[in-house]
């Protein structure tokens, strides 16, 4: 019943309370008052999503960069314009599904407020686009990382008292708690036991989206720890962090000064997690693309596949030197090819070039 | 190192329970008890949240007057009820009946908190508590609604909170006219 192609997510959108950008809190008093200036808000894993809103896109047709923008955090699974939805004059809105709720938090959190082509991008989840499937999933793996997250605090406990004295007092607590975690763990699964197995690794999430200076300074040593489990994003972004550095590029960067200055508050807020200068990132890739290809040309004769005549061409073969944005591509190629192979596409096609026209 | 800074936090998270219970200021109040809610979100910070019995706040919360203390209250429960011990604490606590008070609040991000809830307060012993008919007439109700979080939610309830001859005898009642109150939003003053 919850199938993917719900005719509801291609109706017009709606516009609803929690996409607004709310005010601004200014009234805290210091020692609550975070480095960010945030709103009075409390956020659920119901107002979570993978699905985002992007608003504040100029319409001067940059839907791909804002995509390969997206994509660094995670690999996007589908996106489109909501042309209906109403935007302000010369910008455009845009829905992003990515495939993995962590993704989008990330890119919420680095995009949302920041400019991007000389205006300023409002981020927002939109839960109103998930299937009931979606739903539950999301709230199965959020109930497991949270079970998760309790065992390994009670494993740490052990261990340290462990370490401590005397073993014996150690284990009785441990026994009980594990004994109190495992009815949980059962009944969660009933009737789903199925879908563990296609979940045995939920990526350990970040940090909520709200974030405190005063509690990633502590913690920044675990931080780590848990971020590497994130897979493609954290990695990417740690390979490239040292290369800006030394890349004589900087003054390119120092062109864009405010940007650097966002990044730098950025980085400086975590420790792992760094966004990387959109343009540092691209010259990188491209300089990555360059070395991979001039080796391969070296390869060729090392290779020892039997030559054969002219090869058909191949399908072309898009490298972005980056998991996420493999993996983005193949995903929306795929979907391209889905969509060709129906015949009447044309009014899409249409409606899309219509909207580039500013 | 890792001790000391996990101290700080306690001590942070103590300041905002202090805070709370002494400003009469409800802007602060909100203030904090959203900040509370978003802590809640954290797993590292269960621990401390179970010590500071705010679980207990935020259940004093649902019956406030003020929306606003209501939503935050029932985010951080929404958020709490993730964690087993805080579930049991809340159960232990009267919460079923409280969370199940707020399925008739105006506000969808408190229906919403309040439907995750129940759905994290289900155990063996507390099953029949939530699979309540009134509870089930309420969320096949919200299944009709124009919403489609609230519709999508209310599915994944019905779907696997209880069984099917439940969902079905609920239906009954409802054509039956014995319908129950629960869920229908309480009209403006």
């Amino acid at each position: 019943m919850a199938g993917n192609n719900n005719p509801g997510c291609w109706a017009v959108p709606e516009v609803y309370k929690h996409h607004e950008q709310r005010k601004v809190c200014i009234s805290r008093p210091k020692y609550r008052d975070g480095r960010k200036a945030k709103s009075v808000k409390v956020y659920t894993i119901n107002l979570e999503s993978r699905y985002l809103m992007v608003q504040g896109v100029p319409a001067i047709g940059v839907m791909t960069e804002l995509i390969q923008l997206c994509a660094l955090y995670g690999a996007v699974e589908e996106y489109r314009p909501l042309d209906e939805y109403p935007a302000e004059e010369f910008t455009e809105v845009y829905l992003v599904k990515f495939q993995k709720l962590t993704s989008a938090r990330a890119a919420k959190r680095h995009m949302d407020e920041k400019s991007f082509y000389g205006g300023v991008l409002h981020v927002c989840y939109v839960p109103e686009y998930e299937t009931v499937e979606d739903t539950r999933l999301k709230l199965q793996d959020r109930r497991r990382y949270i079970i998760r997250a309790a065992q390994n605090k009670a494993r740490e406990k052990e261990q340290e008292q462990a370490v401590s004295e005397e073993p014996t007092p150690s284990d009785t607590t441990s026994e009980k708690i594990s004994a109190r975690h495992e009815p949980t763990s059962d009944c969660d699964n009933t009737g789903e036991s199925s879908n563990m197995g296609h979940f045995p690794s939920f990526p350990l999430l970040p940090l909520p989206p709200w974030e405190h200076p005063y509690y990633r300074h502590g913690n920044q040593h675990r931080t780590v720890t848990t971020e590497d489990k994130m897979g493609t994003l954290h990695n990417v972004i740690m390979d490239k962090k040292q290369q800006p550095a030394q890349s004589p590029s900087s003054s390119q960067i120092s062109s864009h000064t405010d940007r650097g200055t966002e990044h730098r508050l950025a980085s400086s807020q975590s420790s792992a997690v760094r966004f990387v200068p959109r343009n540092a990132h691209l010259e990188n890739r491209k300089r990555k693309k360059e070395e991979v290809a001039e080796h391969s040309l070296t390869d060729v004769a090392g290779k020892n596949e039997p030559l054969i005549g002219p090869k058909l061409p191949d399908e072309p073969k898009l490298e972005m030197e980056d998991e996420s944005l493999n993996t983005t591509v193949s995903l929306i190629r795929n979907t391209m090819k889905q969509v060709e192979s129906v015949p009447d596409l044309k009014p899409v096609e249409k409606k899309m070039k219509q909207r580039r026209r500013i | 190192m890792w001790k000391k800074s996990s101290s700080d936090r306690f001590e942070y998270l103590q300041t905002l329970v202090t805070e709370f219970q002494d400003t009469d200021s409800d802007e602060a109040k909100e203030q904090v008890l959203a900040n509370l809610a978003n802590f809640a979100y954290d797993p590292k910070n269960m621990e401390y949240l179970r010590e500071l019995q705010v679980a207990d706040l935020f259940l004093d919360m649902l019956t406030e007057e003020n929306e606003n203390f209501v939503e935050f209250g029932m985010g951080g429960l929404c958020n709490l009820s993730m964690d087993p011990e805080c579930r049991d604490i809340i159960l232990q606590s009267g919460g079923i009946a409280l969370v199940t008070n707020r399925l008739s609040s105006r506000r969808e991000e408190t229906i919403l908190s309040a439907i995750t809830t129940l759905m994290n307060l289900r155990t063996p012993s507390s099953r029949s508590e939530i699979t309540d008919p009134a509870i089930l007439q309420c969320m096949l109700r919200f299944s009709l609604s124009e919403s489609p979080r609230l519709r999508n939610l209310a599915a994944v309830f019905l779907q696997d909170c209880c069984s099917e001859e439940q969902v079905a005898r609920a239906e009954q009642q409802m054509q039956g006219q014995q319908q129950t109150a629960v869920g229908i939003p309480l009209p403006k003053d």
